[in-house]
Formats: structure tokens, C-alpha cells, sequence
């Protein structure tokens, strides 16, 4: 560069911006952290205090409601993937390999992840209710599908569309048959886009509030659910709450680290690969 | 021929699925939102548009229309910034990049309850720490603070999305571009504004379509940290929507108002897969 010291001065100011960036990031949630590490008398003690230290919130969260919102919303999450993951990577193929349904399907499948929540969630109530689906996990996997399959077969579409074909057209003139293609090469092939997009799958159902909200009942009330309650309905809980949000993200941070490499394409639906 | 066959037999499942959980109640609440039908009087009174109309001249509904226009300006604008910001700043190759981008990488795998509870509990006006901080200023239950807040709060989770994006195009773009501006003489700055911000262009764009989107959906922050209020200084249209619906009761009137804020939303839609589809 021409000018040598203000290009240092540059890189300082950039460091310290960088920093400024991270703690701003880290410190709410080591801030957090440390409140469901203390008793909840001390958590929201003003000066605040350090120490003494304790387990027991996360014990008690574990054993309550939120324990109890945990193992629901794995379950939910988990068979949300499970079943959507196979329809999705169908779908996907016909839509990359054959372009079934044309422009018309592909925009549909894409628009439907981007709905707002609340248009979907009123239908889905009143039917559920009529349905006896209301309040049940069953029918919570069943609303999870409507935007978590779209979600996962775009990731898909954009995933077969990168397979070589002539893979695909070796196995046709060996004999194979579509459906041989499609579960012994193109599937096994595939298995990094399936995992990223089973574990994309994964997160929005974890973190979704408003179906949750309106469709789960007493008994199969989601983590955002019961989080969302506890602050609201029983005065200050700070140790309990913070206990809980600490345990909602740890599955999910862990998971999210598996992909990064497909976090930010899935989430953009493809427009940064 | 075959091939196709096998095509449509394999998609068939996932789209009866998404026909049945997606375009049927779709179907449903259009069909509603051209009833009376509401939950104290669930009786299909046929009311062709006047649902529609009764909207269009609700106060309250183009109250939050604006406020989320207001309110999506706001979190757009800022999370673009400081994103491409922050985005840059990790592009550059400073000492312990890994910690910095493990950091920025945090807040957008939260769920948005999550990050509206951590911030609730921080920003309490008697035993949030910076309240504790700062003196006592009632972030969320002060009519002028209140929806700035609600953004801020936002912003700090859609800024880590929105960096990690950027980040992923700034790596992608070609670097002769760049090694010929810097061998042309330019400056730092002038590289920047004039090769890699053309250049990063298209991914700035679908940034903006897709965070507008996202922040038109706004609805679990507010349900945690404000409920709309105070007075209606809050009160977005997705909340509004619920409120209507769930409060208020009445579900066709809700859903004529789903299908507007649909509208809007699918014209967006449209835009992001034109964009997506060009190259």
C-alpha cells in the first residue's frame, strides 16, 4: 500500500471492530450462562454476584417442564426428519432429474417455505380441531411438514442438480432401473446433502413457536412453548429460564457445527453455495 | 417414458403430503376468509369480499402494516449493514478467526424465543444488568423505545445470519478482479467499493429479499417480549393477525387479512425466484 501506517492504523481499527463484533455476540450469552449456573436468589442480584456455583437448576429444569418439553420437542423434531427427509429426496429427484411438474411446482415448493406462519397456522387450527388432531404430537409432525419438507427437498434439488449424470446414465445402459438409480447411486451419493438436510430439517422444528403454540396441547407443549411460559406466568424465574435456554440451544449449536459447510446455502436456499 | 413414471411415483408421496398440509388449509381459510365464521359462531355465513373490504378499512390492520413496513426497514437496513460490516472484517484474515466466526455463528442457530428471553432478562428495567448499567430505562414497556428495541433485538440475531452469508460470497467471488485493481494502484477502499461490492452484488440481493421476508414473519419476538404493546407501538401484522384470530376470536377476519399480508408476500416470492432462476 502507498501509505504503510495508515494501513496498520486500518488493520488495528478493524481487530478492534472484529472484537467488538464477537463480544457483543458472546457476552448475552455468557451472561445467560452464567445465570443458570447460580441459585436463583443470586441469578439477578444487582451488583451482580459470582458464585456460589450450582448444577441444581439444570437438574430441576431436567426434571420439570422443561425436561419434559425437551424429550417432546426431540420426538417432534426426529420424526419430522424421519418422515419428511425420504418424501422430500423423492420429490427433489423428479424435480432435478425429470422437471416434473415445470416452473409451476418448483415456485410452489419454494414460496411455501416462505409463507408467513400465521396464514398456515389459522387453517391448520380450525382443521386440526375438527380433525382431533389439536393438542397432539402427531398432528404436530403433520404441521411441521408443511414447511420443513419444502425446506429440505430445495436443499435436495440443489444437491442432485450437482451430481454428474453420467454416473446416473452408466448405471441405465448397466440395466439398472429408475428406481435402482435413484436408491443405489444417486441416494448413496447424496449422503452429505441428506444429512445437512435432515439436520436443517432438524433445527427449524426445534426452534418453531407459533405452530407449536397454537396446536400443541397440556402434555405436548414444545421447549419454545414452555420457555415462552415461564417467564410470563410465574414472575422472574431468571436461574429457571436461563437454565432452559441454555439447555433448547445446546443440541442444536452441537448439530449445527456437523454442517456448517451447508448452514448458509440450506438457509439461503441455494442462492450462496 | 419409464423414467418419468418412476419420477412421478417417487414425488408422489411428499406432494400428497404438502397437498393435504399446505394447499388444502390454504384452500380452507380462503375459503373462511369469504365467511363470517368465527369461533364464538362457527357457522359458514357467506360473505363474498366484504371480509376483504372490512380489512382494507380496519385501522388497527394498516396500523400494523405500516409498523411492520417501519419495523422491517429498520431491521433490514441494519442487519445489511452491519452484516456486510462484520463479514468483511472476518474475510480479512485477523488472529484467531476461528473464535470470531464460532462467535458470529452463535446467535442464528437460537431459537427466536430464546433470543427474546435471553435479552428480556438482560434488558429488565429493576434486574436487567444493563438497565443496572445504564440507569433504568424500560427498553420494551416505553411507547418510544419500545419498537426500536424490539429491533435491536432482532437485528443482533439476523446480523450473525446475515454475516456468515456475506462471508460465504466474499469467499466465493474471483480474486483476479481484485489482484488487478491492486496492481493498478488502487486503495483498499477503493478496491472494495468499486471490484468486490459490484461483484458481491447478487448475493446482497437475495440477502435483502430473503431477510425482508423473514422480518415481515416477526412474530415470536414479540409474543416474548412485548405482546404488541405497549399501547399498539409493537404491534406487527403477524401478531396482529394472531391477536385478531386468537383474541378476538374471529378466524375469517384473520384469515382475510393472512391472505393480503400472502399477497405481498408472494409478490417477494416471486422477485427471489426470478433472481434465483437467472443464473
Amino acid at each position: 500500500m502507498a501509505v504503510p501506517g495508515s494501513s496498520r492504523a486500518l488493520r488495528h481499527l478493524a481487530h478492534g471492530l472484529l472484537w467488538a463484533f464477537s463480544l457483543a455476540f458472546l457476552l448475552p450469552l455468557l451472561w445467560t450462562l452464567r445465570s443458570a449456573l447460580l441459585p436463583e436468589g443470586q441469578a439477578y442480584a444487582l451488583p451482580p454476584v459470582w458464585g456460589p456455583w450450582t448444577l441444581e437448576n439444570f437438574a430441576q429444569a431436567l426434571g420439570g417442564p422443561i425436561g419434559k418439553a425437551l424429550r417432546n420437542s426431540l420426538l417432534v423434531a426426529s420424526l419430522v426428519v424421519l418422515l419428511g427427509l425420504p418424501l422430500a429426496a423423492g420429490l427433489a429427484y423428479a424435480l432435478a432429474r425429470y422437471r416434473l411438474g415445470g416452473e409451476g411446482l418448483r415456485f410452489a415448493v419454494l414460496a411455501t417455505q416462505m409463507l408467513p406462519p400465521i396464514v398456515l397456522a389459522l387453517p391448520l387450527f380450525a382443521l386440526f380441531r375438527l380433525l382431533g388432531l389439536a393438542g397432539t404430537l402427531q398432528g404436530l409432525v403433520l404441521a411441521y411438514l408443511a414447511f420443513a419438507l419444502p425446506f429440505m427437498a430445495w436443499l435436495l434439488l440443489g444437491f442432485f442438480q450437482g451430481l454428474p449424470r453420467e454416473l446416473e446414465e452408466a448405471a441405465y445402459v448397466d440395466g439398472a432401473s429408475p428406481f435402482g438409480v435413484f436408491f443405489r447411486i444417486v441416494l448413496p451419493l447424496s449422503a452429505p446433502g441428506l444429512f445437512a438436510a435432515g439436520v436443517l430439517g432438524f433445527l427449524l422444528s426445534w426452534n418453531e413457536f407459533l405452530f407449536a403454540l397454537l396446536l400443541s396441547g397440556r402434555d405436548t407443549q414444545t421447549i419454545p412453548v414452555v420457555l415462552s411460559a415461564l417467564i410470563t406466568q410465574r414472575g422472574v424465574l431468571f436461574a429457571q429460564v436461563a437454565a432452559g435456554v441454555v439447555l433448547s440451544v445446546l443440541p442444536v449449536a452441537l448439530l449445527a457445527r456437523l454442517v456448517d459447510r451447508y448452514l448458509v446455502e440450506g438457509l439461503t436456499l441455494g442462492a450462496v453455495k | 417414458m419409464r423414467g418419468r413414471q418412476a419420477a412421478q411415483l417417487l414425488a408422489l408421496p411428499g406432494l400428497l403430503v404438502l397437498l393435504g398440509v399446505v394447499a388444502f388449509p390454504l384452500l380452507y381459510a380462503f375459503f373462511l376468509s369469504l365467511t363470517r365464521y368465527s369461533f364464538l359462531r362457527p357457522q359458514y355465513t357467506w360473505a363474498g369480499l366484504a371480509r376483504y373490504r372490512e380489512a382494507l378499512e380496519d385501522p388497527y390492520f394498516l396500523h400494523a402494516l405500516g409498523l411492520t413496513a417501519l419495523y422491517v426497514a429498520l431491521t433490514v437496513g441494519l442487519t445489511l449493514a452491519l452484516g456486510l460490516l462484520l463479514a468483511v472484517l472476518l474475510h480479512q484474515g485477523l488472529p484467531l478467526r476461528g473464535f470470531h466466526y464460532f462467535a458470529v455463528s452463535l446467535p442464528m442457530l437460537i431459537a427466536p424465543v430464546g433470543v427474546g428471553l435471553i435479552w428480556k432478562m438482560i434488558l429488565h428495567p429493576e434486574l436487567g444488568i444493563l438497565a443496572y448499567l445504564f440507569g433504568g430505562v424500560d427498553f420494551f414497556g416505553d411507547p418510544r423505545y419500545a419498537l426500536l428495541s424490539l429491533a435491536l433485538v432482532d437485528v443482533w440475531q439476523q446480523t450473525s445470519f446475515a454475516a456468515l452469508v456475506l462471508l460465504a460470497g466474499l469467499r466465493s467471488l474471483p480474486k483476479e478482479p481484485l489482484e488487478a485493481a491492486r496492481v493498478d494502484g488502487a486503495t483498499p477502499w477503493q478496491a472494495f467499493w468499486y471490484v468486490t461490492f459490484p461483484l458481491l452484488r447478487p448475493v446482497l440481493l437475495a440477502l435483502l429479499v430473503l431477510q425482508t421476508l423473514a422480518e415481515v414473519r416477526t412474530y415470536d419476538l414479540v409474543y416474548v417480549l412485548t405482546r404488541g404493546g405497549p399501547g399498539s407501538a409493537t404491534d406487527l401484522v403477524s401478531y396482529y393477525i394472531y391477536r385478531k384470530a386468537f383474541l378476538g376470536l374471529d378466524l375469517s377476519g384473520a384469515g382475510a387479512m393472512g391472505y393480503l399480508l400472502l399477497l405481498l408476500t408472494l409478490a417477494l416470492v416471486a422477485l427471489y425466484y426470478r433472481f434465483l432462476t437467472r443464473g
